[in-house]
């Protein structure tokens, strides 16, 4: 449910944004006549941009921080399952495409997480990760 | 007839002069008298009968029935005596002294406690709030541009804006806290029945960060 949450405020995050910029980017575009094959490449253009951001997203915070806001919001950190560090950019886009992949199945990937003794999903054993919680900091005065 | 009328003259002056300084000498012995008598015992004893006699009272009643009052209270105000004293007693730097150790005296205290502790007091206190003048009061501070502007002054402040910011991020972090103790609290129920349901023992703690 920890995960769910991140992962929701995560999304959130990243469609509040993409709306921006795609309405930003709409009403540009929308003085200008475009022919209809050209908006259906502008279209695509959009799509790929769109997933681009994404996996960005997701990646560069797992290989930075370990934590993307939805995760510093819930206490949690995504890092190597062996010596706990910071996930490597390639391992950070591998785990992306593992969480699609375990979400496929009607996300029956993530079931693991309720037996395993780490707490890992598909995703985790594929990439090797873990996700772990972080104390609370206690605020300095 | 010349020499008489010298003679005459002669002895009128010498009668004037001889006069004159017995004048001097009687009004120097009535002086000595009276204050030989006001330093005796014998003149404050007369003063103090004369003081305590009815005489005394009557003549002082007299007094105050008649203009005289009316009269010192005009030139007390024509002669601006009030203010004079005023002045001398407010420059007075013992005055000052007298005044800060009297407020800050524990007696002071008890009587300003006591005088708003008292039902007099409140009476004042709730009449002063019932009455117009306070809603007149009020109603004009309200449409007063200086209000808005000592309002707008402090809102402004960054003290202000900067304790609003603290409450606000304690309130988000209040928020955040309780999200993650419910998430927390499911997560564990969850993985409970999901182990009870695959016969597996219950899982330690969570991992947590190194």
């Amino acid at each position: 449910m920890t995960r769910a949450i991140a992962f929701a405020v995560d999304a959130a995050i990243i469609d509040l944004i993409a709306l921006v910029v795609g309405v930003g980017v709409g009403l540009a575009l929308s003085i200008l006549s475009i022919s209809d094959d050209l908006q259906t490449v502008l279209l695509a253009c959009g799509a790929a941009a769109f997933a681009v951001w994404s996996v960005a997203y997701f990646a560069v915070f797992w290989s930075t921080t370990g934590q993307t806001p939805g995760n510093r919001l819930m206490h949690i950190r995504v890092c190597d399952a062996d010596d706990g560090t910071v996930l490597s950019p390639r391992r950070s886009l591998l785990r992306f495409g593992a969480l699609l992949l375990a979400a496929l199945p009607l996300f029956a990937g993530f079931l693991p997480v309720l037996v395993d003794d780490r707490r890992r999903g598909l995703h985790d054993m594929l990439a090797g990760t873990v996700v772990v919680g972080v104390p609370s900091r206690v605020p300095s005065p | 007839m010349r020499p008489v009328a010298g003679a005459a003259s002669l002895g009128l002056r010498a009668e004037r002069g001889a006069r004159r300084a017995l004048g001097r000498r009687a009004e120097d012995a009535a002086l000595a008298t009276l204050d030989a008598v006001l330093a005796s015992r014998v003149g404050a004893e007369a003063v103090d009968r004369v003081l305590a006699s009815d005489l005394a009272v009557r003549a002082v009643g007299k007094a105050l029935e008649g203009p005289l009052v009316e009269a010192v209270a005009t030139d007390v105000v024509r002669y601006a005596v009030l203010e004079r004293l005023a002045e001398g007693a407010f420059e007075d730097p013992e005055l000052e002294r007298v005044l800060v150790a009297a407020l800050d005296s524990p007696a002071a205290e008890r009587l300003l406690a006591a005088a708003l502790d008292s039902p007099a007091a409140e009476r004042f206190l709730v009449r002063v709030l019932e009455s117009k003048l306070l809603d007149e009061a009020v109603q004009r501070l309200l449409e007063g541009e200086e209000l808005w502007l000592v309002v707008n002054e402090i809102a402004q402040s960054p003290a202000v804006t900067e304790a609003i910011t603290r409450q606000s991020i304690g309130f988000a972090d209040q928020v955040a806290g309780g999200v993650r103790g419910g998430s927390r609290s499911a997560d564990a129920w969850l993985e409970r029945a999901a182990r009870r349901a695959l016969r597996r023992p219950p899982a330690g703690p969570p991992p947590e960060a190194p």
